[in-house]
């Protein structure tokens, strides 16, 4: 088959071709109309993830090196990292993976994925069961500004737990926003006022914030204006603050 | 796709600017990669930003040497697994209330050469001129007919044929598996 029969298939043209090149050319095909290949991040990421690592070099200057690949440092990691025993292997230097030598694998991907496909559905079917009886732990809570404060905003948060830790999902789309290395910072607070602090970021809307401490301990969730100064306590400039109400 | 290796040693130091520049250039497809294997926005947008402040930790361990693009979709593949495992592990749910592709459900994370595949695919798509680029995505995306597009951009049919096969070919050149021959 041609180099200008392959591309006036995937261009549109129904011309006959080998079984094999058909299929090869529908992988492809199917690539291209998947959602997430045209998907455009949303506006809001680069800032947030600006956001995120001034505020990790606020703390620590220099990233840590790990031996043996890419891996993380102990502190501060919402997702689980590799294990540094397990380095990770870092792909071609060309991203570009051929076709065709993946087709001839796929055979034996596709029944290793069939068979582990029918293994994740009975997982599926089993948790959803399990989760009729165990349950799970969710609180919700109004966040409001606190008397003084110098802006007026509302807002709400849910806290969701996790094998990971609790997963805070907080929302306050009319905060203004804060950059040029100042940002807001989240806290949990018992009643003895120990904080903790579960993230930093810059507007309200959609924020994650990832906390090690039970809101069952820590019921009160403030939200603090902070510079990175270097100072790592609580600036005290609180704008919202919250208390919990169990829903789940 | 490269970055000078002055950018990438000032995103080592979290020069900020820096982090933009990588973000600019690596953001879509780190993005991508993310929302492939985990099915939801949100938890896409939240594995890109953990790809890039891990990939930021992590950055002594680079070996400026090679391309950063290729590590990034590492780092991106091995972090939305992550979210997708802790995801699958929550067990709040009554069966009946588990939506339709729930990823405990339904989905296993892509393989590491699906991975890939859908990083360099990407990677040549955001690559075409841009009149080529929407002939691509409303073809194979949104699954219209030449005709259709032809009626939909407002041309001949002839120059959607001619934009849709230049635009295939160039896709062949960059993606140089999709030729007979091996790369």
């Amino acid at each position: 088959m041609s180099d200008d029969d392959r591309i006036g298939y995937l261009s549109g043209d129904d011309r006959p071709l080998a079984p094999a090149d058909k299929a090869e050319l529908d992988e492809l095909r199917d690539l291209l109309a998947e959602p997430a290949l045209w998907a455009e991040p949303p506006a809001g990421l680069e800032d947030r993830i600006a956001a995120a690592i001034a505020a990790e070099v606020a703390v620590r200057p220099q990233p840590l090196a790990s031996p043996g690949g890419f891996g993380a440092p102990a502190a501060l990691p919402p997702v689980a990292v590799p294990p540094v025993s397990a380095p990770v292997s870092a792909p071609p230097a060309s991203p570009t993976v051929p076709l065709r030598k993946a087709a001839a694998r796929r055979p034996v991907l596709w029944r290793v994925a069939l068979v582990a496909a029918a293994a994740v559905v009975a997982v599926g079917i089993a948790v959803g069961l399990s989760g009729r009886t165990k349950g799970g732990e969710r609180f919700a809570m109004a966040l409001a500004p606190p008397a003084g404060a110098a802006v007026a905003v509302s807002g709400k948060a849910n806290l969701v737990r996790t094998s990971s830790g609790w997963r805070v999902e907080l929302d306050a789309p009319g905060l203004p926003r804060l950059d040029g290395g100042r940002f807001y910072e989240a806290w949990l607070r018992n009643a003895a006022g120990t904080l903790v602090p579960i993230g930093t970021f810059n507007e309200g809307s959609h924020v994650v914030l990832w906390a090690g401490v039970s809101p069952r301990d820590f019921p009160t969730l403030t939200v603090t204006e902070e510079e990175a100064d270097g100072n790592q306590a609580s600036s005290g400039r609180r704008v919202l603050s919250g208390t919990l109400a169990l829903t789940g | 796709m490269t970055l000078d290796a002055d950018v990438v040693e000032r995103f080592r130091r979290g020069d900020d600017e820096a982090v933009r520049l990588v973000y600019r250039e690596y953001g879509r497809l780190v993005y991508a990669v993310a929302l492939r294997v985990l099915g939801q926005r949100e938890l896409a947008e939240e594995a890109a930003q953990q790809s890039f402040v891990q990939a930021w930790r992590a950055a002594p361990s680079f070996d400026g040497d090679r391309p950063l693009g290729p590590w990034l979709a590492t780092i991106a593949r091995r972090v939305a697994i992550d979210i997708h495992r802790r995801e699958a592990r929550r067990a709040t749910m009554d069966i009946d209330d588990v939506p339709a592709g729930h990823g405990a459900l339904i989905t296993l994370p892509p393989s590491p050469d699906a991975i890939h595949e859908a990083w360099a695919v990407r990677e040549a798509v955001d690559a075409l001129p841009a009149d080529e680029h929407e002939v691509v995505r409303l073809q194979h995306l949104e699954g219209f007919t030449h005709s259709e597009i032809a009626e939909r951009l407002g041309v001949p049919v002839g120059t959607v044929k001619s934009r849709s096969f230049r635009a295939h070919k160039r896709l062949a050149a960059r993606l140089g598996h999709l030729r007979g021959d091996p790369p």
